[in-house]
């Protein structure tokens, strides 16, 4: 991961070195691009309380995490152009929230949001600065779920086998708005805000169950490179 | 061309990651803190089995719960105790009684050996009370069943006896008391109150029995001042002979009235019948209503006496738990506050003024404790009494379905739950009401309380 990130790190840096070395170039029609970056991704959430047996507003709360990122870009036309962001799982800590505040991390679960945008971009292709803005459909699919001693503590204690618990698989839309730079013909660098509307239902070994409301928001930052 | 290679890489590592056993697991059990032992000190909440002998053993019972393992019927339906709940939780071995007896009625098998239990570190017993021995069901109460009620002051040096003066440090040591000195301290005054209350009411019913038929019986005479007064006289001094009866002080008033001039008519039962009657029933009025006012200001000048004396237990139990727990090297002490013992099923069986009296002395008894335990690492006052009245008015997010029925029905100890079981509990699902009796939860409820108390554990940073 930290290797990852690193390598990462020195492609951008590379790619800002070469923004000075060649003249502006296009995204247009027919033209394949390939991006590849870091994608941060935050979930506002807003959580419903665990359904009965819990404490009065026993709440969730879900951390953020950073993966890489991998963009196919194809352009249709010189502003209209479709995009799959693919990646590693987001692995996101769960917290307790709200009455149970405090109580520290209660599990974790891994995210695949694979999201296909349709987007819009501005001014002509040969423009150095195209601002974007796109709508995409996103797949959340959760796994491996995982729970912890103190899931169990809080809601099963003594009672001799550990809590698990699943969330809902989900399709969501997103709503994006960025801004590509053209480095030179080949290279880009890429800034991407994403906005996804996205909840959820947790459901756990001891019957109780958990609505969230995700909303993730997604900072990406790749560079890209045009075949 | 690299590129698209690394890309293609890394999204075949992507999907191997992604089906790489994707099912939900338990994860890391593991808490924090790996405790050595479970150590409880307090009354019947904590109590697994003190009094599991004799008869209530014989009847199924031993906890002050629904007893025995009936997760057949219904899952929560465990018959486990919170700190059985706790323990096993925390990987440690099932709790143990230290003592078991009984010092009751042998007629009743309510008279077993005491015997202490080496290595067993639950010594919470049912009546116990903070620092004094008699509590509810000891035998110096006159109560048949002879419960030990050993006070916690006692409970933790008979520990510390055992384990060469001093905890080790590594113990879950968890505290809950005080409720039996609401119960008791509130029995003596109610006894009281109600003593109070008759005597005043027998006092004012004989002297509204006198006036009503002295008036009643001089009506008729050709001077009924004179009259009244031949017959309150003759009222008095029958009723201060020894051996007078009712009919006697009765049979006097109507001599005493007949021989008055032109009151002859009174002697006949038919006339005077009416009127005794008439008297009688004034007399019950007037003693019921002074009787009752009565009984209610004892009851008012002696409540601050009782909600002083629970302040002064709280202050007495958090000095125990700084002095002879934490002061003797505990470092995770658990202190339960008293629940909301006015929401029980006892408390609102109580006059209102009586469920007044109890709120303040839970109040006085919280507030001492919590002053007194003041911040320390290694204390935990736990707010039972907020999580307990909030589920007595708000018990749907908690799963309770009743809070306010007793789910044990008769047994041969009355309907307390010490011998409440799957046999003997009230017809229909009762598996999620709070109350097993008057005072004592169910299984659900202690399962709420094991959970409670663990979130605190878990924000305390010790889980």
């Amino acid at each position: 991961m930290k290797v990852r990130l690193n390598s990462a790190v020195k492609i951008l840096g590379l790619a800002a070195a070469m923004a000075f070395a060649g003249a502006a170039s296009a995204q247009s029609a027919g033209q394949w691009t390939v991006k590849f970056g870091v994608d941060k991704l935050t979930p506002k959430v807003e959580s419903d309380n665990f359904s009965a047996p819990a404490l009065p507003s026993s709440k969730a709360d879900i951390g953020s995490n950073t993966q890489p990122v991998l963009i196919f870009d194809y352009g249709m036309t010189d502003n209209v152009s479709a995009e799959l962001a693919v990646g590693t799982p987001y692995k996101h800590k769960i917290y307790g929230a709200g009455a149970i505040a405090g109580v520290g991390q209660l599990g974790s679960v891994k995210a695949l949001p694979p999201t296909a945008f349709l987007q819009y971009r501005f001014f002509q292709p040969t423009a150095q600065v195209r601002p974007f803005v796109g709508l995409g459909a996103t797949f959340a699919y959760f796994m491996k779920e995982t729970g912890s001693g103190r899931l169990t503590t809080l809601t099963n204690p003594g009672g001799g086998s550990p809590t698990t618990f699943s969330l809902e698989n989900k399709l969501a839309y997103s709503l994006q708005a960025g801004v590509a730079v053209n480095l030179n013909q080949r290279w880009l660098a890429d800034v991407a805000f994403v906005k996804t509307k996205l909840s959820t239902t947790a459901h756990f070994s001891t019957g109780q169950f958990q609505h969230l409301k995700l909303d993730p928001e997604a900072i990406m930052v790749t560079v890209g490179y045009k075949f | 061309m690299r590129h698209t290679n690394f890309a293609l890489a890394l999204l075949t590592a992507a999907a191997l990651t992604a089906c790489g056993g994707s099912s939900p697991t338990g994860g890391d059990q593991t808490l924090k803190t790996k405790f050595s032992a479970q150590v409880s000190f307090g009354d019947s909440l904590s109590d697994i089995g003190t009094y599991a002998v004799g008869i209530v053993k014989a009847s199924g019972g031993g906890q002050y719960n629904i007893n025995g393992d009936n997760t057949a019927k219904n899952t929560v339906l465990t018959g486990k105790n919170w700190t059985e709940l706790l323990a096993a939780q925390f990987g440690l071995p099932a709790p143990c009684p230290a003592q078991t007896g009984l010092e009751g009625d042998p007629s009743k098998g309510m008279s077993v050996p005491i015997t202490n239990h080496p290595g067993c570190y639950n010594y919470a017993q049912g009546g116990s009370r903070v620092t004094n021995p008699i509590g509810p069901g000891n035998k110096a109460t006159g109560s048949p069943l002879g419960q030990m009620t050993v006070p916690v002051v006692t409970q933790v040096a008979s520990h510390l006896a055992v384990s060469g003066g001093k905890f080790k440090g590594d113990e879950l040591v968890t505290v809950l008391a005080g409720g039996n000195d609401v119960l008791m301290q509130l029995g003596q005054l109610s006894a009281e109150a109600t003593a109070a209350g008759k005597a005043e009411g027998d006092k004012v019913g004989a002297q509204t029995f006198a006036i009503s038929l002295a008036t009643q019986l001089a009506a008729g005479a050709t001077n009924p001042m004179t009259a009244f007064q031949a017959i309150t006289v003759a009222i008095a001094t029958e009723s201060a002979r020894p051996g007078r009866t009712d009919q006697s002080v009765v049979q006097a008033a109507v001599t005493a009235a007949a021989t008055q001039p032109g009151n002859m008519a009174v002697a006949s039962p038919a006339v005077y019948g009416p009127m005794v009657v008439k008297a009688q029933a004034d007399a019950t009025a007037a003693g019921t209503a002074a009787g009752a006012k009565a009984g209610a200001d004892y009851a008012a000048a002696n409540g601050p006496k009782l909600v002083a004396a629970l302040g002064t237990a709280g202050a007495e139990l958090a000095a125990l738990v700084k002095t002879q727990i934490v002061g003797k090297g505990a470092n995770f002490v658990v202190v339960n506050n008293v629940p909301d013992v006015a929401n029980t099923p006892s408390g609102k069986a109580q006059s209102a003024a009586a469920q007044e009296l109890i709120k303040a002395m839970v109040n006085a008894f919280n507030t001492q404790l919590k002053n007194g335990l003041g911040d320390d690492p290694r204390i935990l006052y736990v707010d039972l009494f907020s999580v307990s009245h909030d589920q007595a008015i708000n018990p749907a997010p908690y799963g309770l379905t009743n809070v306010t029925t007793p789910a044990c029905g008769p047994n041969v100890l009355g309907t307390s739950s010490l011998v409440c079981n799957a046999s003997n509990v009230i017809a229909g699902d009762v598996s999620h009401y709070m109350f097993a009796d008057d005072v004592h939860p169910t299984p659900f409820e202690y399962s709420l309380v094991a959970r409670y108390v663990a979130t605190q554990m878990m924000i305390k940073g010790w889980l």
